[in-house]
């Protein structure tokens, strides 16, 4: 039944269709199936690896959309799935508003600065929205919050689910999360941005209005489905939806540790252009 | 079985005029002690572990060879720039333990971690039973752990050179070897003990031991700790309260590009 269920699912996601997708998920006693908690909601816990979907495979190029990553090599989490022979999908285009476009049409003269090729945390959804493959996530529960330990910058998220609210006069790289259950789903209400992150490898940036909310939904024992709405009126005329699936990885496998700020000599690989370089020099 | 023995051990400690260790409170599943929140160390150990947590030797100095002796004193005089810490790298262990900002302990039946504010470090604890994960050096070690009735023990290896154990410049190599012990002595009191040993810098093994208190503030939580370049491209730990912090306090990019 439940293998039904997911390939149900999967053709859903093929389709393209959220309230297919959705309709899939609704029928009744299937979640009770669901590995829980003693407070009763879905466990989360365990290693986790984006498997499929999200914006973003391996990009390397220029800001003007160029992806120069090797075909196959790479952009397994890209939207086209990496097919053989087709290389990594395009960098997704937003609709950005005349200011924040101005901004980005000055960034393509200034070059290629990614704040997490300098060894910055990513932010909100790009922690967990990293190339397809390459760096899991190690979750860990209790009945007052989810913690989620990410391999990628050893970043850390501990999303309270106390009901409390959202600081003041505090702007984090990875803003402020407030957790929540509705159902069975995990909701995560993010906001105090800094600003300064990108939101994948090809440029696409925020500002400090920057509010997500983020749902994850455990399908089975080895899938999260994630889906995140990211919102930032001064940067984008409409909200950015996201959304991709996680894979359990197996009990065999651990999280290993990511270190940064080693000496960063690749900015200028990222560009077809002396962008990183120019940035870099002394 | 176990429960027998623990009986037993409690019981020998009662007779022997010691008092009867903390009973600590237990996760969900009735048997884990549980470790969980917000812990910090105080006292100045982080400046110099020597004299102050080092509790063998009994003299408080850290066995060194000559030769390495010799390169802990150059690291003491350089320390102003060098100190790993200073440029943003993770603490490694057990530095991190006592360095002046807080950690939280996560903790479920069978999951064991602990997040370091100071450089959003962490630390997966992965049961005994397989081998290490040594393949490679990190800055905070591979580490297998087990619990010894309400005692977590912890060893850790694959450490990487580079680390500190403290502001001034003690060190070790990647043959370093760390064996940890944490166990509630109170509610609120977490003692942290860990024996060093090290055949490249060390002529025996020593030991340090410090106590941890929980930060029992409401609301307080771990904090985004990140570093920021200054205009020089040296880097400095900026807290997320500070308005530098936030991109529309210094940044070009939201005014007209310049003619």
């Amino acid at each position: 039944m439940r293998r039904a269920l997911f390939v149900v699912a999967l053709c859903a996601l093929a389709a393209g269709s959220r309230f297919l997708f959705l309709s899939a998920q609704s029928p009744a006693g299937e979640s009770t199936s669901l590995p829980r908690l003693p407070d009763g909601h879905p466990d989360l816990q365990g290693l986790w690896l984006k498997s499929a979907g999200g914006f973003q495979g391996l990009f390397i190029g220029s800001l003007d959309g160029t992806n120069f990553a090797a075909p196959g090599g790479g952009g397994r989490g890209g939207r086209a799935g990496g097919r053989a022979g087709g290389g990594p999908p395009p960098p997704p285009r937003y609709e950005y508003t005349p200011e924040a476009e101005a901004e980005r049409q000055d960034r393509l003269k200034r070059g290629y600065e990614d704040p997490e090729a300098r060894c910055h945390l990513p932010g909100v959804p790009r922690a967990l929205d990293q190339p397809g493959g390459l760096y899991p996530v190690q979750i860990i529960q209790d009945d007052k919050y989810v913690a989620l330990l990410h391999e990628a910058m050893h970043d850390v998220r501990i999303i309270p689910t106390d009901n409390s609210p959202h600081p003041k006069n505090y702007w984090a790289w990875d803003g402020d999360s407030r957790g929540r259950w509705e159902g069975d789903v995990f909701v995560v209400d993010v906001s105090n941005f800094n600003g300064r992150t990108w939101l994948d490898m090809a440029g696409n940036f925020v500002d400090e209005n920057e509010h997500v909310v983020e749902r994850f939904r455990l399908l089975d024992r080895e899938t999260i489905q994630y889906e995140a709405t990211v919102t930032d009126p001064t940067v984008f005329v409409k909200p950015i939806e996201f959304r991709f699936t996680l894979k359990r990885v197996p009990s065999e496998q651990q999280i290993l540790e990511y270190s940064c700020l080693e000496g960063e000599r690749s900015l200028q690989h990222y560009t077809n252009e002396d962008g990183g370089k120019k940035q870099r020099a002394k | 079985m176990i429960r027998a023995i623990a009986a037993v051990v409690l019981s020998a400690t009662v007779l022997a005029g010691q008092a009867a260790p903390f009973a600590p409170a237990r996760l969900s599943d009735g048997k884990t002690p549980d470790f969980r929140g917000i812990w910090q160390a105080r006292g100045n150990a982080h400046e110099n572990i020597e004299g102050r947590i080092v509790v063998d030797p009994p003299d408080g100095k850290i066995p060194y060879k000559p030769e390495a002796l010799a390169r802990r004193q150059q690291n003491y005089r350089n320390r102003a720039t060098a100190d790993p810490s200073l440029k943003c790298f993770q603490a490694g262990v057990p530095r991190a333990t006592y360095v002046p900002m807080p950690l939280q302990i996560l903790q479920s039946p069978g999951n064991f971690a602990i997040v370091y504010q100071e450089n959003h470090a962490f630390r997966v604890f992965h049961p005994e039973g397989r081998p290490h994960f040594d393949a490679t050096d990190w800055w905070m070690g591979d580490t297998r752990y087990r619990w010894q009735f309400d005692t977590l023990i912890a060893d850790v290896v694959a450490m990487t050179d580079l680390a500190w154990l403290d502001q001034a410049g003690n060190f070790h190599s990647t043959e370093f070897h760390v064996v940890e012990k944490y166990r509630l002595t109170s509610a609120n009191t977490l003692e942290y003990e860990a024996r060093m040993e090290d055949p490249m810098v060390y002529t025996r093994p020593w030991t340090l031991r410090t106590t941890l208190y929980r930060v029992t503030q409401p609301g307080a939580r771990i904090i985004e700790d990140e570093c920021l370049e200054d205009a020089n491209g040296v880097r400095h730990h900026i807290s997320p309260s500070d308005p530098r912090n936030l991109l529309k306090a210094d940044y070009s990019r939201w005014k007209k590009p310049q003619p």
